[in-house]
């Protein structure tokens, strides 16, 4: 290893499957032996194994958070929502009564069950402030180096632009999305440090409308298979248009993350100069999302099975003894269940696709970052609470 | 004493130096030395801490405690060694190597938050929110409760409908006209505050619930196991007081208020939302064991004024007794939303034998015509 930077670095991943998944399962097991409250240490403890694995120019990343901090920070978070959510979730629901009119058509009905979960709206805002501060702890607590990330405090900057761009997004039934991501990605982006250099988005939103490629053969496939069955050519072609188009729709928002993810990295540039590129292959992501989502969906259904099979006996036998403690074998195999389920996930499709996309980046004119000088250490005091309360946290 | 290659960064710029490190135990300490370190550097070895994360292939990443403003107490310099006879060399003459230092204070701030927190959470849930509920409740206007229990009625509908009876409403006209007749004869000069709509529903449940706004419902099952009207008479006085403490209001409010807040503490652990239900149910049970209890006694004088007996009511409670599921009973008192049907059984014989009803003279609806409600 040469002490200066090359001009041209590259990202690896050296994470294997059979050390996260212990740790998944063991930190899954102590968290719901105590009631959730060692959910943050575990979070803690499986990010810093995924950023230790993360390697850029042979150099390993850092994650200096701790479970205590994101603990201390949750509960300043809940103690500000529980007023905060309490009052005007009640005041909602209240104020939503009084919408109602003498329910006569299904129209009504529908408007006035809908009129009782307004109380949804109070919280809307607060996710986005909670996505952004996550966000900003994540970056906060992140090192290369020894230098810290960092994010400019600008949440509510961002909540207002989400609320906005979400709310074209839906009134343009989804047309003007590539508008939403990319100038989200570029709020986002401006207001990111590493050390003493800024990120910046470069590029036009218009460009992200080829990211959409995929999108829009799918839903054109769809819009054939509806037309076809209007003209009504027979059920079999509608039935495989409408399969097809539904499959590759789906196949199409894979290929939108994917493709905009490798257009908006293309795009920014790091104190000027320094450029990245990232390239994964859509389709291997599929596949890791296919593979992966059977073989937990294999394990959820074999699980779901036996459990059933333990429920059907409870209502055969009579008696109580066995009855209860067949009871409690199901609320052990349910939990069991659930932690393996989610450490599988986290192994068979998250694990892989961080690798994937890892070793995909290239960083270029990187000789630049040997000068970049360090950040101070940022205070925020909710260190990602909000996201916890409002469970909006990601999945590691 | 052996020498090991490595990388150091001294947490002031991304530079990347390479350095030879040496453990130098007469003085203790680890010598740094590097061409592009401007000098040596002496770390004391009480003051080493290593990295945790995820040690790989031998590579252990070290620096030094502090008490500067850092987010875990360590020196933002780092020095990278892959070495192997480096680990048990550390192990042996560096025991703080793996402490955690606990700043000042800390104990004091974790103490400091989680009290504020629970009690935030305790006077919301336990105090808050359940006055606010009951204030609310009485000031909603009649009309829109009484719209909203119509809304809630419907659903309720919908949840028990299935394809081949959509319509569970019970209509035939003798059974109706008995069961108007024991509604007027409950309320003639009660002086109650909200209109009544009584309706059967056509299932099998034990069961009958009063919805917001005077939106009575009992399930043909309830009915069939009343053994004399006066019996009958006691299910619909007892959701009559449910109807006009605003039971059903005051516990959606609640509820509403509470929900939110319950899954928020509990997150997205693993069997969180088992966690969540159990503790709203415990939560509300207390709450509705009241309300259970006070309809039961409204229920009881209803019965007094309106010169009906309340045996039936005992003996109503006694079938149910019978009916329920052992487990069910066995349960703590703490987990039931009821009023065990024993106790609620004795207080009705006891009113029985304070008030004597002279049977033959209380004109009473055939019961025949009440159970028929639903037949066809």
């Amino acid at each position: 290893m040469t002490n200066h930077t090359r001009a041209i670095i590259n990202g690896r991943y050296d994470g294997n499957s059979p050390s996260l998944l212990r740790l998944a399962l063991v930190t899954s097991l102590f968290t719901i032996l105590t009631a959730g409250v060692y959910r943050f240490w575990a979070k803690t403890r499986i990010r810093k194994y995924i950023w230790s694995s993360t390697a850029a120019d042979g150099d390993r990343f850092e994650y200096t958070g701790t479970g205590l901090e994101k603990f201390l920070g949750f509960l300043v978070a809940i103690t500000f929502l529980a007023v905060y959510l309490g009052l005007v979730q009640m005041a909602l629901f209240f104020f939503g009564l009084n919408l109602f009119i003498q329910p006569q058509t299904e129209q009504q009905l529908l408007a006035q069950t809908a009129a009782i979960y307004i109380s949804f709206l109070a919280v809307v805002p607060f996710i986005y402030f909670a996505q952004y501060r996550a966000r900003r702890y994540k970056l906060a607590r992140t090192r290369w180096r020894g230098i810290r990330f960092g994010a400019d405090r600008a949440a509510w900057g961002y909540v207002m632009r989400a609320i906005g761009h979400n709310l074209i997004t839906i009134i343009s039934l989804g047309i003007l999305l590539p508008r939403q991501t990319f100038y989200l990605e570029k709020y986002l982006t401006d207001r990111t440090w590493y050390g003493d250099k800024k990120f910046h988005q470069d590029g036009k939103w218009t460009d992200l409308y080829k990211a959409m490629a995929q999108l829009f053969i799918g839903i054109l496939i769809m819009l054939c298979g509806v037309a076809l069955a209007v003209i009504s050519s027979g059920p079999f072609f509608t039935v495989i248009f409408l399969l097809v188009g539904y499959v590759w729709f789906f196949v199409g928002i894979v290929s939108f993350r994917v493709q905009s993810f490798i257009y908006l990295t293309s795009q920014k540039t790091l104190g000027g100069d320094i450029r990245f590129t990232g390239s994964p292959f859509t389709p291997t992501i599929i596949k890791t999302l296919i593979v992966g989502g059977i073989l937990v969906g294999i394990v959820a259904a074999i699980g779901s099975a036996i459990l059933i099979a333990i429920l059907n006996s409870v209502f055969q036998t009579a008696s109580i003894t066995s009855q209860s403690g067949a009871i409690a074998l199901i609320v052990i195999g349910y939990l069991a269940l659930i932690i393996l389920i989610g450490a599988l996930s986290i192994v068979a499709i998250t694990q892989p696709i961080i690798q994937h996309v890892v070793e995909s980046v290239v960083v270029h004119n990187a000789s630049a970052l040997s000068g970049v000088r360090q950040r101070e250490v940022d205070t925020s005091a909710d260190a990602e609470g909000f996201a916890e309360a409002l469970d909006v946290g990601g999945a590691f | 004493m052996k020498a090991f290659g490595g990388n150091f960064f001294d947490g002031n710029t991304a530079y990347r130096h390479s350095v030879i490190a040496e453990l130098d135990l007469e003085a203790q300490i680890l010598c740094i030395s590097g061409d592009t370190l401007n000098a040596t550097l002496s770390w004391p070895l009480e003051q080493l801490r290593i990295i945790s994360g995820a040690p790989r292939d031998a590579e252990v990443i070290l620096t030094l405690t502090t008490n500067d403003p850092d987010e875990m107490g360590r020196d933002t310099s780092r020095l990278v060694i892959t070495d192997d006879n480096l680990n048990s060399q550390l192990l042996k003459y560096c025991p703080s190597i793996f402490q955690t230092d606990i700043t000042t204070g800390t104990a004091r701030k974790v103490i400091t938050r989680v009290t504020v927190a629970i009690t935030a959470l305790i006077l919301m849930l336990f105090f808050i929110l359940p006055k606010m509920a009951d204030t609310l409740a009485t000031i909603i206007p009649i009309e829109r409760e009484i719209a909203f229990g119509k809304v809630v009625v419907t659903q309720m509908e919908r949840l028990l409908s299935t394809p081949s009876s959509k319509e569970l409403s019970c209509e035939n006209i003798k059974g109706r006209e008995a069961l108007n007749n024991l509604v007027l004869r409950l309320t003639r000069e009660q002086n109650l505050q909200y209109d009544l709509t009584v309706n059967i529903f056509d299932h099998q449940m034990l069961n009958a619930f009063a919805a917001p706004g005077g939106q009575i419902v009992i399930m043909r099952g309830l009915l069939d196991a009343a053994t004399s009207t006066e019996a009958v008479a006691a299910i619909i006085a007892h959701e009559i007081g449910h109807v006009e403490s605003r039971d059903a209001t005051r516990h959606s409010l609640r509820a509403a208020g509470s929900a939110g807040l319950l899954a928020m503490i509990f997150g997205d652990v693993a069997g969180g939302s088992v966690i969540v239900i159990l503790a709203d149910y415990i939560m509300q049970a207390g709450y509705t064991k009241e309300a259970e209890e006070r309809a039961d006694s409204f229920a009881i004088s209803m019965l007094n004024n309106a010169a009906i007996g309340t045996g039936g009511m005992a003996e109503l409670f006694e079938t149910l007794n019978t009916l329920e599921n052992p487990i069910l009973t066995d349960l703590p008192d703490y987990f039931a939303t009821h009023p065990s049907s024993q106790y609620r059984a004795s207080l009705a014989r006891e009113n029985a034998s304070e008030h004597t009803i002279d049977t033959k003279k209380s004109n009473m609806e055939s019961l025949r015509y009440l159970q028929s409600i639903c037949d066809d």
